[in-house]
């Protein structure tokens, strides 16, 4: 009876209600779209750095660090023969080393980075240099990124002088070609790069056989000389930013439950100040103070449950508008996140049933405390409806 | 006849001179020892202490920046030097020891040892590395050399030595100077790359005899990969065998 009584009130609540019930909705909505943006955001960039660099982790030479240049010469060795055995869908030996280019006559410091040819478990743009031969002739063939050859004013085609040092520290020069220049969809693989062949890079700077690290599929186990990073150390940064954009994303997840919130806490205290007689009638009538609360609690439960259902009705439509449409990131280009392209959500359900319950476990709980105070009115004030001042 | 005879007179005298000046020069070319010579221009420059004030001015194409400093050089492998000027450099200090060099700034108040790889770095901006400015080893033992030709260098005659690394590990595989041999001195020299490329031409001029030696009051450094940039070493004071106080080859002096 209790809950019939308490959807009828509900329901002539009228545009009060359906106001509460969308506000409610249209957060959850924002809460889910929030939370499966970042979802699809990390996804895709993390996917981009898999193929293109990561892979399943890297071995590397002890001591060698990306963000110091100055000891990349440091840090060679050649490769351990039990990751030279594996097929080269599962590994791909890379060196890395410093360089110079002066293009129209200005320096540019550079990172010669030299992948083998053989491997198929990066996804490199590198079939220019594929069939190039094995020892540079005039000049040593060089694949730039987009970004880079922007930035240094070079086209396919260019020549431009690289000076180096081999090994044994003596320095020397020859010019590059640019045999193409390629979208890589990882910045972090473009800008400041020249990719070379392997065997060029090796055979130029006398370092035969060695590697600065070595990417493989998964992990195969500790290998003697060399020490492993895994995906997630490889990504640190990029994690640790999206971690970052996560707690940021909670903020918002917060006002916008705190405003829904006020709106059921707000209608909920008008109710009581507004329906005193209504709540004294009862009492009359032999109503115990417990079951009027269930009563108005009851109200805003509904209206958790409408904001439910009309967050299904409005959300599914939209989320599969949106999964037509993504999210343009192109804007990103011009940074080194891994993500250029279009952001799909990657909807989880279970944090879609999290979202749903806890925003409907707030509704109810504002809806309940505001009500609570019926509970100690008199009756005969409420009657004359001055049982609230 | 006569009167065309006086006017070509002068003329003739002059190709005369100029025959006998490169005749000269070509017949004792075959005659020199080349790594005698390059000992010999070794001896004359390097002495067992040297003290220097001079300027350094950098000229990158765009701006020119002049530093002012005094150097004090002990042998090979030692080296103190203290920027004066501008007043942005002012109490800047480098320290050389052997392979090693450290570097205080007053900005910071800190010593940085540039060591390793850091040593290839551009030393200030200019068209010299760290590694270039630290160079101690003498031409005649780390290079072999072969007289190559007579080329002439400013209207004289110079025998121009190709010098080739004894050892993998010489920055500079390969460099060619034109020498005077009379007065053992380098003219100019160049300093190749492993592949033969030119990379830095370096320019020696005013040559001034200072207590038996002749060293030269400016030396010009060109990058050869680089365009419109040359950075140019000015000795305005150049004093051998001078006593230097032990503390100046300290880390201690690096500070305030």
């Amino acid at each position: 009876m209790i809950s019939k009584i308490a959807w009828k009130n509900f329901y002539r609540q009228g545009l009060r209600a359906f106001l509460n019930v969308l506000v409610t909705a249209l957060s959850i909505i924002a809460i889910i779209f929030n939370i499966s943006l970042l979802n699809g955001f990390q996804a895709q960039a993390t996917r981009n750095m898999v193929v293109s660099d990561v892979a399943g982790g890297h071995y590397l030479v002890p001591g060698f660090d990306l963000l110091t240049p100055t000891e990349w010469e440091d840090h060679t060795r050649p490769v351990p023969s039990e990751l030279r055995q594996m097929p080269r869908s599962e590994t791909a030996e890379v060196l890395v080393q410093q360089g110079q280019i002066f293009p129209r006559n200005r320096l540019y410091p550079v990172q010669l980075r030299g992948v083998e040819m053989e491997q198929s478990l990066l996804d490199l743009p590198m079939d220019a240099l594929k069939s190039q031969p094995a020892e540079p002739g005039d000049y040593i063939p060089a694949v730039l990124g987009t970004k880079m050859a922007e930035k240094a004013h070079l086209r396919k085609g260019d020549t431009v002088v690289l000076k180096w040092r081999d090994r044994f520290g003596a320095v020397d020069a020859r010019e590059i070609k640019v045999v193409e220049v390629a979208y890589f969809l990882n910045p972090r693989i473009d800008e400041g790069i020249v990719w070379l062949r392997l065997d060029h890079l090796r055979s130029i700077t006398r370092r035969e056989g060695e590697i600065s690290w070595v990417a493989v599929d998964r992990y195969r186990g500790p290998v003697e000389g060399l020490r492993s990073e895994t995906v997630e150390e490889l990504m640190a940064d990029l994690l640790a930013m999206l971690k970052q954009d996560r707690r940021n994303s909670k903020i918002l997840w917060t006002i916008l439950i705190f405003l829904a919130g006020i709106s059921i806490f707000n209608t909920q205290i008008l109710n009581v100040f507004k329906r005193q007689k209504e709540i004294g009638t009862l009492m009359a009538f032999g109503m115990e103070p417990g079951q009027i609360v269930r009563l108005f609690a009851l109200e805003g439960v509904y209206a958790a449950l409408g904001a439910l259902i009309v967050a299904a009705v409005l959300g599914v439509p939209f989320f599969t508008w949106f999964q037509s449409v993504g999210f343009d990131v192109t804007h990103l280009k011009e940074t080194a996140i891994p993500v250029h392209e279009k952001v799909f959500l990657d909807i989880r359900p279970g944090e879609v049933a999290v979202t749903g319950v806890t925003v409907f476990a707030i509704m109810v709980a504002v809806a309940w405390l505001p009500v609570r105070k019926i509970s100690r009115l008199e009756p005969t004030a409420a009657l004359r409806g001055k049982a609230i001042a | 006849m006569k009167t065309a005879l006086r006017s070509f007179l002068p003329f003739l005298i002059f190709v005369a001179c100029l025959t006998f000046h490169d005749a000269r020069g070509i017949a004792s070319a075959g005659e020199i020892d080349a790594n005698a010579l390059l000992k010999a221009i070794d001896d004359n420059l390097w002495s067992e202490t040297k003290f220097v004030e001079g300027r350094l001015v950098i000229d990158n194409g765009r701006k020119e920046r002049e530093l002012a400093f005094d150097s004090w050089l002990e042998g090979r492998e030692k080296g103190y030097t203290h920027y004066k000027a501008p007043p942005r450099e002012a109490g800047t200090k480098m320290l050389k020891i052997q392979d090693k060099l450290w570097m205080y700034t007053p900005q910071t108040d800190r010593k940085i040892l540039i060591a390793g790889h850091l040593l290839r770095q551009s030393m200030m901006g200019s068209d010299l590395s760290y590694e270039d400015m630290l160079e101690d080893t003498k031409l005649s033992s780390a290079y072999g050399a072969k007289v190559e030709k007579v080329e002439d260098v400013d209207g004289f005659p110079s025998l121009v030595l190709h010098l080739t690394a004894h050892d993998e590990t010489i920055t500079y595989q390969s460099r060619r100077v034109w020498t005077d041999p009379e007065k053992k001195i380098i003219l100019r020299e160049e300093r190749y790359a492993k592949s033969g490329m030119l990379l830095k031409k370096v320019d020696f001029a005013g040559y001034a005899q200072i207590k038996g030696r002749l060293f030269p009051r400016s030396l010009t450094f060109r990058d050869m990969l680089k365009e419109n940039t040359h950075t140019t070493y000015h000795f305005d004071v150049i004093e051998f065998d001078v006593p230097i106080p032990e503390k100046y080859f300290s880390l201690s002096i690096l500070k305030r």
